[in-house]
């Protein structure tokens, strides 16, 4: 018998499906807002300056529309310095073979400076793509305040190049 | 001046109210992705994915050298709609990843209003939105198809 496997299996662990992480908290702090913002070469001064922000009518400096991906990747580094495995080690991320397929946030509410918000990420599936070239993993994230509720969904596409 | 300027106050919120298919949002030209940038970005978003921001790792990989965050170019396609419809009217933003940006291209964000609808009883607007590359030679090649749905009252 030939010992080569067919179709490929491969690298991410797809064990993990419908896995769920315990959410991680993480401070929104108005220096790292500005910071993000001005690498996007975003100059508005409501996302750098508290009062400008105050004079448009926000309580803090708020963030930008795709902040949440700062929160998301802060708060797997942080899951790491608590001694949890970050979501993306659970899922087998090859960084070698790893592109991003999609990114979607939908926004139910504002993220200011001085929130103290909570990231869950949950392992919606895996896939395989192009007879197995590829094989993307869906993953699904929430961001919360705790008296504001939900404040962004996100939906996240990852790919391995596996030829 | 005439009495219209008086009426331009409103400014975008006028504009926005009266979107209609086909009109097009201002372009972005973000300009050229140097290492200085990707590395920048790294630290302020968090992605410290080495295939970014070392060189070394790169062709380690097999790949000729570190490429764009597309998070990075993302952020900037967010841009788009947010300074013409205000990032509070934004109910939803997303974009797919169609080419990997090599480092020191040139980024160019677009958007056009694909149409209006109705959600929840309240005016809004879809947005196509297309981040591109341009090459020396003026050409072109797309990097995100993305889309945002930005209320328009």
């Amino acid at each position: 018998m030939s010992d080569t496997i067919f179709p490929p299996r491969g690298l991410f662990n797809r064990a993990t499906t419908g896995l769920k992480t315990d959410p991680i908290f993480f401070d929104v702090e108005a220096g790292r807002i500005s910071f993000f913002a001005e690498t996007l070469g975003e100059d508005d001064p409501v996302y750098h300056d508290r009062d400008d922000a105050r004079a448009a009518g926000h309580p803090d400096v708020p963030a930008p529309p795709t902040f949440p991906c700062v929160v998301d990747l802060e708060t797997s580094r942080i899951a790491k310095r608590m001694g949890r495995t970050p979501i993306y080690d659970l899922i087998g991320c090859d960084y070698t073979r790893l592109l991003h397929g999609e990114e979607t946030y939908e926004y139910f509410g504002p993220i200011y400076a001085g929130d103290r918000v909570s990231f869950t990420t949950e392992v919606v599936g895996f896939e395989d793509k192009k007879g197995g070239a590829l094989e993307t993993a869906r993953l699904r994230a929430e961001i919360r305040h705790a008296r504001r509720g939900l404040l962004v969904a996100i939906e996240r596409v990852l790919v391995h190049r596996l030829n | 001046m005439n009495d219209m300027d008086t009426d331009t106050d409103a400014g975008s919120d006028t504009c926005l109210a009266l979107a209609r298919p086909g009109d097009t949002l201002p372009e972005i030209h973000f300009g050229r992705i140097s290492r200085a940038t990707l590395t920048l970005y790294a630290g302020a978003s968090g992605d410290h994915n080495l295939v970014h921001i070392d060189t070394d790792f790169a062709r380690e990989a097999g790949l000729n050298d570190v490429f764009a965050q597309g998070m990075l170019s993302l952020g900037v396609l967010a841009r788009v709609a947010s300074s013409w419809g205000g990032a509070d009217r934004i109910r939803r933003l997303s974009g797919r990843f169609m080419a990997i940006t090599p480092v020191n291209a040139d980024l160019t964000c677009s958007g056009e209003v694909a149409e209006r609808l109705e959600i929840d009883g309240q005016p809004h607007v879809r947005v196509n939105l297309v981040a591109e590359i341009i090459a020396p030679d003026a050409s072109r090649t797309r990097t995100i198809a993305g889309e945002a749905i930005i209320r328009t009252n």
